[in-house]
């Protein structure tokens, strides 16, 4: 059973706008999924789509084979979702929110409390847990949200931005969480995001979406294979022969633009015999980053 | 009702009731309308010269079961069983439209709607623990007013005249089912407003028309064009019930995530 199914799901807003266009993706139980773009491009939609909050123009869409349009309470008891949007009461303090949204997901008010406390432990936040929310920075609202979001087990996560206002400290924390939650207790994270460089570190797959479409779909070395160039070659050397093709970054640094490790060998040997000193040489593979522009550049001159 | 609907009924309540300002504002109308008005009523009659012929003619025109020879004594059965009830009809509207207007569009000013949408409850359950929540604050109002108001007219009668006034059955059918049900449909269709509207100002704007068909009852209690028997003050009460209890089922039936969260 696929944790989350996209089958051709489309989105069309009654304004004309088409959010989410024919969108597919499988992802397995226990995924770190990364729903990449930037803003506008269809991901909070999605997101929507997944929880039944939206109805779907076209496609269908499946989270544990439960459809969401269709059953939506259902998939809610099996998802817990974060999303800038989705916000808790300010007059509330944090564990009293906890326990209240505890009960909405059936858990008794000690059950409530006690898997609160510990949440809050695991989030850094219990020294403000009876503190009321209005109280709260963005950062401690960020992380009681995803404490909110794991208060009833859910088997999978739902996160839209959840690192948005955190500061690097804060950040880190949370991306360890997440791939704990993945990692430890099994639990299928979809998050989507526009910072490409966490994506990065914390995802197992991606997707890359722009303007409601699916760019393309894949673990980070299969994306890898989508680009033209597959690595770069950083040297810092203090002569370099004419006839290697290389770009000067900057006084004695250059990149090479190679397409495999076996091409390193013989750069060094080129260098070496032509009476260069090399100071420093790396081989880069293409970030998450670098995999997105090549292939948005691609998009726009097709 | 599960566990879930009961736990937004007490945080809705809990959010009126902690907050103060907003519980005493709530309370003063009620509290005004039950303790002041009355008060005034006494003071007048008790004051007003009892060779009066207008007043006696007046008095003269009413059923012999209710000219007991004290005409003060009469006046204040004539208030206390056909003037105060009418406001024990605008009352609970009263103390929950402010509630019930905010429910909806109240949480998606907060932030809160999305949250307590992805939570596993059907948009009906959400709509009922709305309603529920207003509703109960709505009796709990009317019981503190109406407790409020007979210990006032009694004391005042009995100090004035020497002896107490005796409520009459309509007491008990107005308190019991014609204000609850009136009550519960005002606070459905304001709830279901509230889903509608994009602002809670919005929301009370548009709820206050409902208040208005009981205005007129009251006008007409006043005027003298309707006397409300307690028959008559029966079949409203079922009927109104029967109007509630669809209206709490039906009410719904159209609305989806996506309207709400517009």
């Amino acid at each position: 059973m696929n944790a989350v199914t996209l089958k051709g799901l489309s989105k069309t807003y009654a304004n004309g706008k088409k959010a989410v266009d024919s969108v597919n993706i499988s992802l397995a139980c226990g995924e770190v999924f990364g729903f990449l773009g930037p803003n506008g491009a269809g991901k909070t939609t999605t997101v929507k789509l997944l929880n039944g909050m939206l109805t779907p123009t076209g496609g269908s869409c499946a989270v544990f084979d439960v459809d969401p349009a269709k059953n939506p309470q259902k998939t809610h008891a099996l998802s817990g979702v974060v999303t800038e949007h989705a916000q808790m009461y300010d007059t509330m303090t944090g564990i009293e929110n906890l326990i209240f949204y505890g009960s909405l997901y059936g858990l008794t008010p000690s059950e409530s409390e006690q898997q609160g406390k510990t949440l809050l432990e695991e989030l850094e936040l219990s020294h403000a847990a009876n503190q009321k929310l209005a109280a709260y920075s963005t950062g401690m609202r960020q992380r009681l949200s995803l404490a909110r979001a794991l208060i009833h087990q859910p088997q999978i996560l739902f996160l839209d931005e959840p690192t948005s206002g955190l500061d690097p400290e804060s950040a880190q924390n949370v991306h360890h969480m997440i791939r704990r939650l993945a990692s430890e207790h099994g639990i299928t994270i979809f998050l989507c995001t526009h910072q490409l460089r966490y994506a990065q570190e914390i995802c197992t797959r991606y997707g890359l979406m722009e303007e409601g479409r699916l760019l393309a779909e894949g673990t980070l070395d299969s994306l890898r294979l989508l680009t033209d160039s597959g690595m770069t070659l950083k040297i810092k050397a203090s002569r370099i022969p004419e006839t290697l093709l290389c770009q000067k970054t900057a006084p004695d640094a250059y990149e090479v633009p190679i397409q495999s490790e076996e091409e390193i060998p013989g750069i060094v040997r080129s260098i070496v015999n032509a009476g260069g000193d090399i100071y420093h040489i790396s081989a880069t593979l293409p970030s998450l980053e670098d995999i997105y522009f090549h292939l948005t550049r691609k998009e726009k001159s097709a | 009702m599960n566990q879930s609907m009961t736990a937004i009924i007490k945080k809705d309540i809990k959010g009126i009731t902690s907050n103060k300002r907003m519980f005493i504002t709530l309370l003063i109308v009620p509290l005004v309308l039950t303790i002041v008005v009355p008060s005034v009523f006494t003071l007048v009659f008790h004051f007003m010269p009892e060779e009066d012929t207008d007043l006696q003619k007046m008095l003269e025109l009413l059923p012999l079961s209710m000219q007991n020879g004290n005409s003060r004594q009469t006046l204040a059965e004539l208030m206390l069983n056909y003037i105060m009830p009418v406001f024990f009809l605008l009352i609970p509207i009263m103390a929950s439209s402010v509630m019930a207007a905010a429910s909806f569009v109240g949480e998606k000013e907060k932030r809160t709607l999305e949250t307590l949408l992805y939570c596993p409850l059907s948009l009906k359950q959400i709509f009922r623990s709305k309603v529920m929540a207003s509703f109960l604050l709505s009796m709990f109002v009317s019981a503190v007013s109406f407790t409020a108001m007979f210990v006032v007219i009694e004391a005042e009668t009995y100090l004035f005249t020497n002896r107490f006034v005796i409520p009459d059955l309509k007491w008990l059918l107005i308190m019991l089912l014609v204000s609850p049900a009136i009550s519960l449909i005002a606070i459905t269709l304001i709830v279901r407003i509230s889903a509608k509207a994009q602002s809670v100002e919005d929301a009370e704007q548009s709820s206050v028309f409902l208040v208005l068909p009981v205005i007129l009852l009251i006008v007409g209690q006043f005027t003298g064009v309707l006397l409300i028997s307690s028959w008559l003050l029966l079949g409203i009460g079922v009927l109104c019930g029967l109007l509630a209890a669809l209206l709490l089922k039906k009410c719904m039936e159209h609305f989806q995530y996506e309207t709400l969260l517009k």
